[in-house]
């Protein structure tokens, strides 16, 4: 009310104005309430003794009734427990799997393989559904087996840094696109083993035939934990800048001039690009600085470039110890570098 | 990426602002950062021209910066003095110091005036002995920060040459990650001079955008072999002459811009007529894939038939983020517009699609989706709740499945043209009634060359476009194929029975 009030004498006619916020606030407000009312209602009929007393209480005065009772009473109950019971999926077991027709007329009539990957962030939220349309494919390249169900990515929502290519030539193999692959455009995305002889040496493969059978669980599972890897980092690089007192109030980044940190004198640190597989970080001394973190959350290698070279002794500090990125910064604090509590921004040599 | 653009600028300087006067002798060294174009040259008036007001007050601001203040040192009255031949009837005084000039610049910025005002400021007062080519090469990076359709852009797919020996190894199977090249500024720079240094001189400028997930690169190619080019000045304005290669973070794409041909090419002196700056850009562009390589992980660049004006269309398209690979119908699953997070209560049925989107999901990057905050634009068109007739609401459905949330009003990623050939036979019905050029849809059945079928769609967004005439009921949206609806995410493609085809674009 007041700021409405503060900013009237702007506009040509202040009451009008005031009396158009005000409608416009009643009605944010009134439909936060409406949303608040439906988490609320279906929260209630999702748990677990509402399910069980409407499923139980009116099974004994309607023996004669055919339908289910459950459904005439109320499909919404119905709906609810459908809906929790594939949270608590989603929830437990990461992906999912759902069919999807696609729209378009020139589609093929069978229904896409969804999968969807659900990966649970630090603040407790989950992120974005990732999700993997697969396409069954028909192939009769297959040995002795006639025509076999082939499954191949059709679409993803993976972003980019992830090579779907890679995992679909590894744990998907269809015989006809490998040797396109190989030969045909030479692109090959990368690992795939053209190579019969190569074949046995890896795990996943079943070996015998020269056409590895297709393993979608394994294809899931991978792309699931580099998801979560990839979830994992950014997550670990947050904290450590919520540490050094990087991030304001509400997850937002502090204006321009932060105060480097009085223990390390870090005055930066941030990610490299989206992938979140290097980490820059900046001294106050100016020495910059860049370490690679592993999927295990590991600091595998670090480079320190002051302005004599190299700095060996913080490159190993941030690889030492057991190498966690989430006590990078304890193992960088200066009086523990130096082992006295030398100033800060000192660059030793 | 700022700090080692600088640090490698000075790396490849050579020489500061050679002399006319001095030796001129060929070398390989690529134009210095330095080297200055007049400030009385008119083309440099128009191509700063460009720019609004504000840009060029923040253009001066960074050149003042303490960081940039050596090189791009302002005319002091300490150079007044050093050459005395300069008339004293230059609008402008120069400044005493530094702080002077940049309070100058505050003042500017204080008051309202028009853009010439700054311009002539910066031309005639403070850098009157000339714009360095990097300065250019930041007025333009601006000019593309803020109109970031301004070019037509190509998207390039890079990928692996494996050599067929290697395969024998055992991949790493813990490293699924893209083929995305480690690319450091210094090093691909350096390998881009070797690769093209011997066939044209160029200069090299790059930065990150200050508004897409984007590093740019600017070459700007001069066909001379001498440090100091005796060509006009005009030449360094031409904008026929800048490449632009743009690398968007953690995907393994290049956007390259060949810059319209306008035709500002004067053709200033004999040398450069005899070859075409067309040729030159190709040398530039070829020698990318090789300047990214290193030994051991060879890449090449393919084409994803893809262009276009609007880098965030590409960003969207041929980017980092979830809609590279699901467009059209799939958008639903790109924007997360169907389902919510697992704890949410409520049935996915029973809410809003908008609500989906702006859910309480947590983004594991700030800004990693179009930075444009397409998700909330988008969002408003997909709920209308006005009463409608049965007919019309079936449509609305059919037109939903089928677009997804894209190409709705305010789509992130319009597409200024489509390019579609059609490889069917010509049947009886023609479903595209659409604003197209077909020709030729009398030739006889029995006739044993196919009749190629070209359409062309152009305008500012193409799929926003048939999805709107979708909503009119012109075209209908359960029956027209899937390359209508963007969801290929191409411009040009090739079709066959309603599928695009993968080869022979």
């Amino acid at each position: 009310m007041t700021t409405t009030i503060s900013r009237a004498p702007t506009s040509p006619d202040p009451e009008e104005v005031e009396l158009d916020t005000e409608i416009t606030s009643i009605r944010a407000e009134i439909q936060n309430l409406q949303k608040h009312k439906r988490i609320l209602t279906s929260s209630l009929l999702t748990t677990d003794p509402i399910q069980k007393l409407l499923r139980k209480q009116p099974q004994p005065p309607t023996t004669t009734n055919q339908t289910d009772p459950l459904a005439t009473i109320s499909p919404l109950v119905h709906a609810a427990g459908a809906h929790t019971s594939s949270n608590h999926h989603r929830i437990a077991f990461g992906a999912t799997a759902f069919p999807f027709k696609d729209p378009s007329p020139t589609a093929s009539a069978a229904p896409l393989l969804g999968v969807r990957i659900d990966v649970c962030a630090r603040n407790g939220r989950f992120a974005k559904p990732y999700y993997i349309l697969l396409q069954h494919e028909r192939s009769r390249a297959g040995p002795g087996s006639g025509s076999t169900k082939m499954l191949k990515v059709h679409r993803h929502t993976v972003p980019g840094f992830i090579s779907i290519a890679k995992l679909e030539s590894v744990y998907l193999p269809r015989p006809g696109v490998l040797r396109d692959n190989g030969d045909g455009n030479g692109d090959g995305e990368g690992s795939s083993g053209e190579d019969e002889d190569a074949e046995p040496a890896k795990p996943w493969k079943k070996s015998g035939s020269s056409t590895r059978k297709q393993d979608l669980r394994g294809f899931v599972r991978e792309l699931r934990r580099e998801l979560v890897a990839w979830h994992m980092r950014v997550d670990a690089i947050d904290f450590l800048r919520e540490k050094l007192g990087f991030v304001g109030e509400g997850g937002k980044a502090l204006p321009f001039d932060v105060s480097p940190d009085r223990d390390t004198g870090i005055v930066s640190l941030a990610a490299v690009a989206v992938e979140a597989r290097y980490v820059r970080v900046e001294w106050l001394d100016g020495r910059v600085g860049r370490f690679k973190l592993s999927n295990a959350g590991v600091v595998e290698r670090a480079v320190v470039i002051g302005d004599e070279g190299r700095d060996k002794k913080v490159e190993d500090a941030i690889t030492g110890g057991s190498g966690r990125v989430e006590t990078v910064l304890d193992r960088l604090r200066v009086d523990v570098l130096s082992g006295s509590p030398g100033t800060p921004g000192t660059p030793e040599v | 990426m700022l700090y080692l653009l600088q640090w490698c600028a000075n790396t490849l300087l050579t020489t500061a602002m050679a002399r006319p006067k001095a030796v001129r002798a060929p070398t390989t060294a690529s134009l210095p950062n330095n080297l200055r174009i007049p400030s009385s040259t008119p083309s440099l008036t128009k191509s700063l021209g460009k720019l609004s007001r504000q840009a060029l007050l923040d253009l001066a601001f960074t050149w003042l910066d303490d960081r940039n203040i050596a090189s791009f040192p302002p005319y002091l009255q300490a150079d007044e003095e050093d050459s005395p031949d300069d008339d004293e009837a230059l609008p402008y005084p120069a400044g005493e110091t530094i702080e002077e000039v940049r309070q100058v610049y505050e003042d500017l910025q204080d008051r309202k005036g028009a853009k010439r005002e700054v311009l002539e400021r910066i031309l005639e007062g403070d850098w009157r002995n000339g714009i360095t080519l990097r300065q250019l090469a930041m007025a333009d990076l601006r000019y593309m920060d803020d109109h970031p359709a301004s070019l037509r852009w190509t998207a390039l797919e890079l990928s692996r040459i494996d050599t067929k020996q290697k395969k024998s190894s055992k991949p790493p199977p813990a490293d699924w990650s893209g083929s995305v090249p480690r690319m450091q500024a210094a090093t691909f720079v350096q390998g881009l001079q070797r690769e093209i240094s011997p066939l044209v001189k160029a200069h090299y400028h790059l930065a990150h955008s200050a508004t897409l997930p984007l590093t740019f690169l600017r070459i700007f190619v001069v066909d001379s072999p001498y440090q100091s080019p005796r060509q006009a000045a005009e030449i360094f304005t031409d904008s026929s002459r800048v490449i632009y290669v743009a690398f968007p973070d953690s995907c393994p794409y290049v956007y390259t811009s060949i810059a319209a041909s306008t035709g500002s090419k004067a053709t200033p002196s004999p040398s450069s007529v005899a070859t075409d700056t067309r040729t030159l850009q190709r040398l530039v562009r070829d020698s990318i894939p090789k300047a990214l390589s290193r030994p051991q992980e060879r890449f090449s660049l393919q084409a994803t038939s893809l262009a276009a004006k609007n880098l965030p269309t590409l960003l969207a398209l041929r980017g980092p983020g979830r809609s590279t690979k699901s467009n059209g119908a799939f958008s639903i699953f790109a924007d997360a517009a169907i389902e919510g997070s697992p704890l949410d209560p409520r049935p996915s049925n029973t809410v809003a699609p908008g609500e989906h989107i702006q859910a309480s999901h947590s983004s594991p990057v700030k800004g990693k989706e179009n930075p444009n905050g397409s998700a909330a634009k988008r969002r408003s068109s997909t709920i209308d709740t006005s009463p409608v007739s049965p007919d019309s609401k079936k449509r609305r459905l059919a037109i939903h499945s089928r677009f997804g949330t894209l190409g709705s009003s305010l789509a992130p990623a319009p597409l200024d043209r489509l390019d579609i050939r059609l490889l069917d036979k010509p049947s009886s019905s023609d479903e595209h009634d659409d604003d197209d050029d077909d020709d030729d849809d009398d030739v006889d059945d029995s006739t044993s060359t196919l009749p190629a079928v070209s359409l062309t769609f152009s305008g500012s967004d193409v799929i926003g476009g048939i999805r709107s005439l979708a909503e009119l009921g012109i075209v209908d949206p359960e029956r027209m194929p899937s390359w209508m609806t963007g969801e290929e995410g191409v411009s040009v493609a090739t079709v066959r029975l309603g599928q695009r085809l993968q080869k022979d674009i």
